[in-house]
């Protein structure tokens, strides 16, 4: 006698598609975070009554090492001012920020060029502080 | 006589074992919330280095030294106490209307920290001035060999 094997069927449970797509959402939004400088190790100075900022096209970077970044990837001085051109490309007046973060303990010798390079390329100064107690 | 009609209600309740899945999504979901926050910080208009220069030839504008030490600094080039500054620049600025006028040249010298140097740029900007940095240039000369 013979017995008929039924198939069996090996489905992804659909029940669990919107937490999958939950998570890849979630996975590329910190992938995308990852590009930025969050991981360069640098302390803001502090001043008064600041406003918020969200993010901009340009970040430049100046870490506790007086190494600079641009957009989390190291640059040299002298590229600078061209590299930050070519991202702001022709973008209007209002579309031009450039967030600064300078690490409190740099010296003039390396954030003067910077900003140098930044008012150069037409860029929008923004110093990124933090608030006084 | 009338026949009450029984209905029996089912519970229906979320399935217990998703609780830990639901508990790490919130966890994961709110941890990115928080790591996206706006950074907060101050802008600053700096004319661009041609205009200053030309604005350099027509006024007579008002030179702010900047040396390591924060207690004092140079105001067209007289010492003064870094808590007397605000009262000191205010007097200046005080019959200048235009824009053009009101321009402080801030010199630092290199080995001036950021903290002290925004602290000052920050005062001159909020008594309504606006900044111009001169940088010391630096020019590599080889003797004969």
């Amino acid at each position: 006698m013979k017995f008929k094997r039924r198939a069996m069927k090996a489905d992804v449970p659909s029940v669990a598609m919107g937490d999958i797509a939950f998570n890849l959402l979630i996975f590329f939004v910190i992938l995308a975070k990852a590009q930025d400088d969050s991981h360069l190790q640098w302390q803001p100075a502090q001043a008064k009554q600041l406003q918020g900022f969200a993010s901009s096209k340009v970040s430049v970077l100046i870490d506790r090492e007086n190494k600079l970044h641009l957009n989390g990837k190291e640059i040299g001085q002298a590229q600078l001012a061209k590299s930050v051109g070519e991202i702001l490309g022709s973008a209007p007046q209002g579309d031009r920020t450039v967030l600064l973060k300078v690490h409190k303990d740099a010296t003039a010798m390396y954030y003067e060029a910077v900003i140098e390079a930044i008012s150069e390329a037409g860029g929008d100064l923004v110093h990124i502080l933090e608030e006084k107690q | 006589m009338q026949h009450e009609r029984i209905t029996k209600k089912l519970l229906v309740e979320p399935a217990a074992v998703a609780t830990g899945d639901i508990a790490f999504n919130l966890i994961v979901f709110f941890l990115v919330c928080a790591s996206t926050q706006p950074d907060t910080g101050k802008r600053q208009d700096l004319p661009r280095s041609e205009q200053t220069q030309k604005q350099e030839t027509k006024n007579q504008n008002i030179e702010l030294a900047l040396t390591r030490t924060r207690t004092v600094v140079s105001l067209n080039g007289d010492p003064v106490k870094t808590g007397e500054l605000p009262a000191r620049l205010r007097r200046l600025l005080e019959g200048k209307r235009s824009p053009e006028d009101r321009v402080v040249v801030v010199k630092s010298k290199p080995d001036v920290p950021y903290d002290h140097w925004i602290a000052t740029t920050t005062l001159i900007q909020d008594l309504g001035a606006s900044i111009t940095i001169q940088r010391e240039e630096e020019r590599t000369v080889v003797v004969g060999q």
